[in-house]
C-alpha cells in the first residue's frame, strides 16, 4: 500500500536556493539560508498512498501530507493558470476548509448551515443536487470563531463531516440523500463540530470544539455504514476514560503515572479542561495508528487551575480499531497564552541525524516545529519557526518548555510582549511536505499579545475564558509568512513575508515542483517549491483561509481549486457586526487585525483554474 | 383552491362592509403602523428603567456584570463583537431603546443570544442596559485606545482597575 517515493537533489541546486532564498531579513528568530551543508535535502518516505487525480480525504491521503504527485503544472508553465469555473456557495462566512473529488463530482460543505453542494465537474460545475442538513441554528452563538467547518471525507460510498450543532452526517455521494446522522456533541454543553472528521478503513474519527467554553476534549469513532459510537477517547479525566492502559508507554517520565488527566488539575476542573480536537487527524497504515493532537486548557486565566493540565496541548497516539493510547506527549504544560496545539501532525519517514526514522511533523502554534518520533512521542527536534519568547528553547531530554517566567501569564497583571500571540505561530491551516524538495511548507504568522488573567465564571455554553488579551503584529515588519522549511537542517530555506496580514490558509505541495496558498487579502499564489519565487498569482474576491487541492478533470488536465471566504477566528474582523475600536473583542483578535476590511470583505466562492 | 377562497373572501368583503364581523373571529383590524422592529418597543414587560441617563455607579456595575455573566466573551471585552454582534456600533437588530435592548437580554434572541430574563434578576439587566448605552460615550468605564498601538502598546488597562468581583454563585436556571 505504502509508495515510497526518495529523491536527492544536487548541492549545485542548494546553492542556488540558498542564493535566492530568504526574504526574511529583520525579523527575531527568522534564519537566513540553509547553512550551506554540502549533502542533499533530508531524504522523504511517503506512508500512505497519495490521492491519484481525486481528493477524497480532507488532506488528500491519510498521513496528512497535502502533496499531490500531479505533475502537469510546473514553474515553468503555471504563468498561463486561468480561472475556469467559479461557483457561489451562498454563505458569506469562513470558508476554511477545501472541497473534494471523487467521481467526477466535487464536494463542498459550506459553513453554518454546512450545506453540501455536489458539483458535475463534466458540466464545469453544475450543481448535481443539495443536500442540506438544517442543524441548530443556535449552533451559531455557541462556535467560538465563526461557524466554520474544515472538510468531509468520502467512504463507503458516502460524503461524511460535521455539523456545527454537534451532529456528524453522511450523505449517499451519488443521491444526496442522508444515510445517517450520529450525535456527537452537545451545544447546551459549549460543543460544536468544526473540524473535518476522518474516515479509516470501517470507522470515521471526529474530534470536538468548544475549548473556549469549558467543554471536555474527546475523539469519537463511528462505524462508517451505520454511524454508531464504535469507541469514544476523552483528553482530560482518569485513564479509563481516555483510554490509557497498563500497555500505553508514555516516552516522558514526567508523563507516566496514573490518572495525570485527573491529578494535574485542581479538583474537578479537567471536566472543564479543554484539550479539545479541532485541527485535523492523521494515520499511519503501516502501525494503523490515529495521530492528533490537543487544544487549549479550559480555562484561559492558568491561576485558576494550577498543574501540567494533562493532557492538553499534547499529542496522542491511539490504535485505530480500539482508541487505546498508545503515546502522548505533552508539548505544552500548564499552557498559559492559549497555544492549542491542535495543528496537522504530518506521518512521514525520514532521514535524521544519518538513520530513517518514522517521525511526525507538528509545525507547532507555540512556535516550536516538532519532529517527533511516531512509535515512541520522543521529540527529536524543536526549533524556532516565528518570533517566540515565552520559552527559551525546548528542551529534548526533559521533553518539556524552557519557559521565560517573565511571559508567564496571571490573574490581575498585564503580561505585555508575549510572542507569539494566542492565535500561534502558525494556525489550524495546514502546512504541506514535499518528498522531491525534502521541504515542509509552513503557512506562518507574527502575531504578539498583551494578556492579563481576569475571573472566570462557569456558565453552561457560555464563553469560559478569564482573560483579557490584545494582540498586535509581531516584530519586523510582517504579519505573514510561507516558509519553505528545509527538514534535513531543521531551518528556513526561503520565505515570503505578507505584509499586512496574517496567513490562515492552507497550502498545497505538487510533483510539479509547485506551492499554492493564498492570502488573507485575497491573492491566490502559485511558487516554485525549491526556490520561493512567486511563478504566479491572482487576486480573488474575497481573502483566502482555505486549502488548495488539485485533481485530474475528465479531460485528463491537471486542475487546481480553492475557496475565497474570509473568516475563521482573525478572519471575523473583516464582518461588519464588528468593531474596530474594541482592540480586546473577537478575543483578543481586533487589534492585529484592525485594518482588515480595508483589504477583503465576506465572501462565499469556490474558484477551480487549469491552464 | 386558495384562488377560490380568496375569491370567497372579496364575494365576503364586497357584501358585508361592517368589518369588525367576519368569519374568523378574529379582532379589528389594526390601525396603527405594526413597524419592523421586533420586540414590544416602548411597551416593555419589564419595570420602567431604574436609573437615570447619567448614573454612573449603574454603568459601572453594568460592566463588571458584562465580564461575570460571561456577555464579555460573546460580544467582546468592551462589547466590540466576536461570536456575537457588537454592541459598539450604529446597527440595532432589535432596537436601541433602554427597553428594546432589556428585553433582547431578557428574551434572548435568534442564532444563540439565551434568555437571560429567567436567571438574572431585574435590576443586574437594567445595569447591563445601563452599561451597553455608555459604549462610545463618556461615560465608558476603562474605555478601550484606539490609539495605532503594534509593537509597544500603552497600558490600556491603567486608571481603571479590572472588575474584581466574587464568583457570584451559579445561576439557577444555568446548569
Amino acid at each position: 500500500m505504502s509508495r515510497p517515493i526518495s529523491t536527492r537533489w544536487t548541492s549545485a541546486l542548494l546553492l542556488l536556493v540558498a542564493a535566492c532564498g530568504s526574504s526574511s531579513g529583520g525579523s527575531v528568530e527568522a534564519s537566513g539560508p540553509p547553512n550551506g551543508q554540502p549533502e542533499g535535502p533530508a531524504q522523504v518516505r511517503l506512508v500512505s498512498p497519495l490521492p491519484n487525480g481525486e481528493w477524497t480525504l480532507p488532506a488528500g491521503d491519510l498521513a496528512n501530507t497535502r502533496y499531490s504527485p500531479l505533475a502537469q503544472l510546473t514553474p515553468q508553465n503555471v504563468k498561463g493558470l486561468k480561472i475556469v469555473s467559479t461557483v457561489t456557495t451562498g454563505v458569506p462566512h469562513g470558508h476554511e476548509g477545501n472541497p473534494l473529488v471523487v467521481n467526477g463530482v466535487m464536494y463542498v460543505v459550506t459553513p453554518y448551515p454546512n450545506n453540501l453542494m455536489a458539483l458535475d465537474l463534466t458540466k464545469n460545475g453544475q450543481l448535481k443536487w443539495l443536500f442540506r442538513p438544517h442543524p441548530d441554528p443556535r449552533s451559531v452563538g455557541i462556535a467560538c470563531c465563526d461557524v466554520v467547518n474544515r472538510g468531509a471525507s468520502y467512504a463507503d460510498g458516502k460524503i461524511i463531516y460535521s455539523l456545527l450543532d454537534g451532529h456528524v452526517v453522511a450523505v449517499d455521494a451519488e443521491k444526496g440523500t442522508e444515510v445517517w446522522r450520529a450525535t456527537v456533541g452537545d451545544i447546551n454543553r459549549g460543543e460544536t463540530l468544526t473540524a473535518a472528521a476522518l474516515a479509516v478503513g470501517d470507522l470515521v474519527i471526529v474530534g470536538n470544539s468548544g475549548g473556549e467554553l469549558g467543554v471536555r476534549g474527546k475523539v469519537v469513532a463511528l462505524d462508517v455504514r451505520t454511524g454508531h459510537e464504535v469507541w469514544r477517547g476523552y483528553n482530560t479525566g482518569p485513564d479509563n476514560e481516555v483510554l490509557i492502559d497498563g500497555t500505553t508507554k508514555m516516552f516522558y517520565p514526567h508523563d507516566q503515572g496514573k490518572d495525570l488527566g485527573v491529578k494535574t488539575w485542581p479538583v474537578d476542573q479537567w471536566k472543564l479542561g479543554g484539550g479539545t480536537v479541532w485541527g485535523w487527524l492523521s494515520y499511519d497504515p503501516e502501525t494503523q495508528t490515529l495521530f492528533y493532537s490537543t487544544g487549549n486548557p479550559g480555562v484561559w486565566n492558568p491561576d485558576v487551575r494550577p498543574g501540567d493540565n494533562k493532557w492538553s496541548c499534547a499529542v496522542f497516539a491511539r490504535d485505530l480499531k480500539t482508541g487505546h493510547v498508545k503515546w502522548v506527549t505533552q508539548l505544552v504544560p500548564h499552557d498559559s497564552w492559549d497555544y492549542d496545539e491542535i495543528n496537522e501532525n504530518i506521518a512521514i519517514d525520514m532521514e535524521w541525524q544519518g538513520k530513517m526514522r518514522k517521525v511526525l511533523l507538528h509545525p507547532g502554534r507555540s512556535g516550536f516545529m516538532f519532529v517527533i518520533d511516531r512509535e515512541t512521542g520522543e521529540v527529536l527536534s524543536a526549533e524556532k519557526f516565528e518570533p517566540t519568547n515565552w520559552a527559551s528553547s525546548w528542551d529534548l531530554k526533559k521533553g518539556e518548555p524552557v519557559k521565560d517566567p517573565t511571559k508567564q501569564t496571571k490573574h490581575g497583571v498585564v503580561v505585555k510582549n508575549i510572542c507569539p500571540s494566542s492565535t500561534g505561530a502558525k494556525e489550524f491551516s495546514p502546512s504541506a511536505v514535499s518528498p522531491r524538495t525534502g521541504m515542509l511548507y509552513i503557512p506562518a504568522h507574527n502575531t504578539c499579545m498583551d494578556y492579563e488573567g481576569v475571573d472566570a465564571n462557569y456558565i453552561e455554553g457560555t464563553p469560559y475564558l478569564g482573560a483579557s488579551v490584545k494582540m498586535y503584529p509581531g516584530p519586523g515588519g510582517y504579519q505573514g509568512e510561507l516558509i519553505g522549511w528545509d527538514l534535513k537542517t531543521q531551518k528556513k530555506a526561503w520565505s515570503i513575508q505578507e505584509p499586512v496580514l496574517p496567513l490562515t490558509g492552507g497550502v498545497l505541495a505538487t510533483g510539479g515542483d509547485l506551492v499554492f496558498y493564498g492570502t488573507m487579502d485575497g491573492w491566490f499564489k502559485a511558487v516554485d517549491a525549491k526556490t520561493g519565487a512567486v511563478m504566479w498569482q491572482m487576486r480573488l474576491g474575497s481573502g483566502i483561509i482555505g486549502n488548495p487541492i488539485t485533481f485530474l478533470g475528465a479531460d485528463g488536465k491537471q486542475y487546481v481549486a480553492i475557496y475565497a471566504g474570509v473568516g475563521g477566528w482573525m478572519g471575523a474582523v473583516a464582518f461588519p457586526d464588528v468593531s474596530e475600536d474594541d482592540p480586546y473583542a473577537v478575543l483578543g483578535v481586533v487589534g492585529a487585525m484592525k485594518d482588515i476590511k480595508k483589504y477583503t470583505g465576506p465572501g462565499d466562492a469556490l474558484y477551480v483554474f487549469s491552464l | 383552491m386558495t384562488r377560490t377562497c380568496l375569491f370567497a373572501l372579496v364575494l365576503a368583503a364586497c357584501q358585508a362592509p361592517t368589518k369588525h364581523r367576519d368569519t374568523t373571529g378574529a379582532t379589528a383590524a389594526i390601525d396603527v403602523p405594526v413597524g419592523p422592529v421586533p420586540g414590544p418597543g416602548e411597551a416593555s414587560q419589564a419595570n420602567p428603567n431604574p436609573y437615570t441617563k447619567n448614573d454612573d455607579v449603574a454603568v459601572e456595575e453594568g460592566f463588571k456584570l458584562f465580564q461575570r455573566y460571561n456577555c464579555a466573551g460573546c460580544h467582546g471585552d468592551h462589547g466590540g463583537g466576536g461570536m456575537g454582534p457588537s454592541l459598539r456600533d450604529v446597527d440595532w437588530r432589535y432596537g436601541d431603546t433602554d427597553a428594546q435592548i432589556y428585553d433582547s437580554i431578557a428574551e434572548g434572541r435568534g442564532f444563540g443570544m439565551p434568555a437571560w430574563g429567567t436567571k438574572l434578576p431585574e435590576d443586574h439587566v437594567w445595569k447591563l442596559v445601563a452599561y451597553i448605552r455608555s459604549l462610545r460615550t463618556a461615560m465608558e468605564p476603562d474605555r478601550p485606545s484606539i490609539a495605532a498601538d503594534t509593537e509597544a502598546p500603552p497600558n490600556t488597562t491603567a486608571g481603571l482597575a479590572r472588575p474584581q468581583v466574587q464568583n457570584p454563585p451559579p445561576p439557577e436556571q444555568g446548569k
